[in-house]
């Protein structure tokens, strides 16, 4: 007979998501007087973190997917594209990725890596002033359905 | 939280193997952490995941480095449980069978090797996804299709392991395998089939090799860890042609069963089509509260007003055609008239020809939208899939349809089921979709399912795939000669690893070293 394993819950890993606040607000001023060279920094980290960003999470978070379809039912169809979120630190959302959240799976280091996962963070917790106007057209996404 | 060791492996050694193992990946490839372990969890098992805690993980990025793994395991005694990427939801996803084991992940070995266009085959490593194959097809403008499963989020090579489906004419995986590089519980590297020759010109054309054929041999088995896989890609047709019904009533799929497996057989009719209750449908598309709050399974008054309202009928059937277009109309011709048989209803059809958005093709083009599912009870959903092979006609499949909707609806689930017709049986693929967070509820499925098992066996049939939890009772199903198959499969398992380290229970296969762990 098999015998039961130590190992009893994972409530205290739940419990670390759930109150890991997602509303704290992207606030982070942009320095007055920016030096060029930092501004290309981060403008290229971004970069890569949404190339990283449609590559490991886009399967369901990208338009028409079932990540997209599940938060815009939860939260409504301005929080449905994480992509396009100003609501999310990068804190959050390292500890979603590796916990899961409702009916998301974990991810793990090797499906994403924590280097790759510090930059798809922080393209998604980029300050709103980063962020591509609402005008400019998904047309690169995921169109159908 | 305390680490389950794996048995009879004491923290000293553990500790010793996991730094040879860094020895060989590197630090940062040996997962070892209690958020690592819960990443390999089994996240929507229905209440039992602990059952099946892997102590760490491992990830190569080579072949070699598999040989280096699985030589140091043999001299730790450590067990390895290897998985391509870990996406086998519904059937226990990424987590080992024994508590302890360790996840040798090899999800860091992404290289498409080889795509050859006039032959029409691929040679991949495990961790190249679907969605990663497709992208590279596209890129290159490569005409050959794809197989590809409801919920394409997963492994080619692990999907065709498990003898996942598609839905084209290549929609059985594992009979698209042709050649195999395989890592031996030895440490040993062996090519199967010609791939055997050290300058084999056919490996990825001819099946059979000289002598026994090893190819299905390493499918739902650990015999060994496959680090590469031959596998036939589909031509692009000329044409396809979409045939798609409503059925109104429950037993409607009776009829349809008995109407299209003669021309299965025939090859009038080349994919397998998934015949699938319109819940699937619905519960994609919006959650179970919307509809019905009550306790116990929906009601079926409950049932037709949604179907009603989004025009379902209780069953969807979606047929293609795949071609030249002159071929495709004569086949559709022969299939409607079967169906005027029983129907006055007439197919929707819809045309492709190449060139056009090849999402509108019948092609295998990945998605993850049937996930979707799982939202359908709210809280943290979880599924597991029951799986039974029967023969494709009307006189089983009803039979095992009305007794499995009770028995869902004795517990109080709603019936999700569909039935995916080959040539000469079907694959009968029930979702039990519940919210983890509900105890009760998880008990009462984990208890249904044991239920579904044993109504099963009593009819003769097999599952055709199972979760972790229940590997070893639908192993005991094959009885013929007092379980002598199983004892052919572990005098098999023994001679190959004697120190049992390669994914022990398995598909109810045990090394000696832990044949104690059967359940």
């Amino acid at each position: 007979m098999r015998t039961k394993p130590r190992f009893r819950s994972l409530a205290p890993f739940m419990l670390f998501a759930l109150t890991t606040s997602a509303a704290i607000g992207v606030g982070v001023a942009h320095p007055r007087h920016p030096r060029p060279r930092r501004e290309d920094d981060s403008a290229q980290k971004f970069n890569e973190g949404e190339k990283l960003f449609r590559a490991r999470c886009g399967y369901c978070h990208l338009a028409g997917g079932t990540g997209t379809i599940m938060l815009g039912r939860r939260l409504g169809k301005d929080h449905a594209l994480l992509d396009q979120r100003t609501d999310l630190t990068a804190a959050y959302v390292k500890t979603i990725t590796r916990v899961g959240l409702n009916s998301m799976p974990p991810h793990t280091r090797i499906e994403v890596p924590d280097t790759e996962l510090d930059l798809i963070a922080a393209f998604i917790a980029r300050p709103a002033s980063a962020h591509t106007p609402p005008a400019s057209p998904p047309s690169t996404r995921a169109t159908h359905e | 939280m305390p680490v389950v060791l794996p048995p009879n492996v004491s923290e000293k050694n553990f500790q010793k193997a996991l730094d040879a193992f860094a020895g060989v990946v590197g630090r940062q490839w040996v997962l070892a952490t209690d958020e690592d372990r819960y990443t390999y969890m089994d996240i929507y098992a229905p209440g039992d995941a602990d059952e099946h805690i892997p102590s760490a993980a491992v990830g190569p990025q080579s072949a070699e480095e598999v040989q280096a793994i699985v030589r140091i395991a043999n001299e730790y005694k450590i067990p390895l449980w290897p998985i391509s990427r870990g996406k086998n939801l519904g059937y226990g996803a990424a987590a080992p069978e024994m508590p302890g084991t360790v996840v040798l992940d090899l999800g860091r070995m992404k290289r498409i090797i080889e795509v050859n266009e006039r032959f029409g085959y691929c040679l991949i490593e495990p961790g190249v996804g679907f969605f990663d194959l497709f992208a590279h097809l596209q890129e290159r403008k490569i005409p050959l299709w794809m197989s590809v499963p409801a919920n394409a989020w997963g492994s080619v090579v692990g999907n065709a392991l498990e003898r996942g489906y598609g839905y084209t004419p290549y929609g059985e995986n594992t009979r698209n395998i042709c050649g195999l590089e395989v890592v031996l519980p030895s440490g040993e590297i062996v090519r199967t089939g010609t791939g055997a020759m050290s300058n084999s010109a056919c490996w990825q054309l001819f099946k059979y090799g000289y002598g026994p054929s090893w190819d299905q041999a390493f499918v739902q088995s650990n015999y060994g860890v496959v680090t590469k896989m031959g596998m036939w890609l589909m031509p692009e047709p000329e044409a396809t042609l979409g045939l798609k019904m409503q059925l109104p009533n429950p037993d409607d799929v009776g009829w349809a069963v008995d109407a299209l497996q003669p021309l299965r057989l025939s090859g009038v009719l080349q994919q397998n089509p998934s015949i699938g209750n319109s819940l699937r449908v619905v519960a994609t598309q919006t959650p179970r509260s919307q509809w019905y709050q009550g306790d116990g399974a929906l009601p079926d008054d409950v049932l037709r007003t949604i179907l009603s309202k989004y025009n379902l009928g209780w069953w969807g059937i979606d047929l293609r055609l795949y071609g030249y277009d002159e071929v495709n109309e004569a086949h559709a011709k022969i299939i409607k008239a079967a169906f005027a048989k029983h129907t006055k209803q007439e197919f929707e059809v819809t045309k492709w020809h190449r060139g056009e958005p090849i999402e509108d093709s019948g092609a295998g083009v990945p998605a993850t939208r049937a996930l979707q599912i799982i939202n359908w009870r709210g809280g943290r959903g979880g599924h597991l899939g029951f799986s039974p092979v029967l023969p494709a006609s009307s006189e089983h499949v009803l039979k095992q349809f009305h007794s499995t909707k009770k028995r869902y609806e004795e517990i109080g689930v709603d019936y999700y089921g569909s039935f995916t017709l080959f040539e000469r049986y079907t694959t009968n693929v029930n979702m039990m979709v519940y919210d983890r967070d509900d105890q009760a509820m998880t008990s009462r499925v984990r208890n249904l399912f044991k239920v579904l098992v044993a109504d099963a066996a009593k009819e003769g049939y097999s599952e055709y795939r199972t979760h972790l939890s229940y590997m070893d009772d639908v192993a005991l199903s094959f009885d013929y000669n007092n379980h002598a198959l199983r004892r052919l499969n572990e005098t098999v398992k023994d001679a190959l690893d004697p120190n049992g380290i390669l994914a022990p229970g398995k598909q109810g296969i045990w090394p000696k070293a832990f044949r104690g762990s059967r359940a």
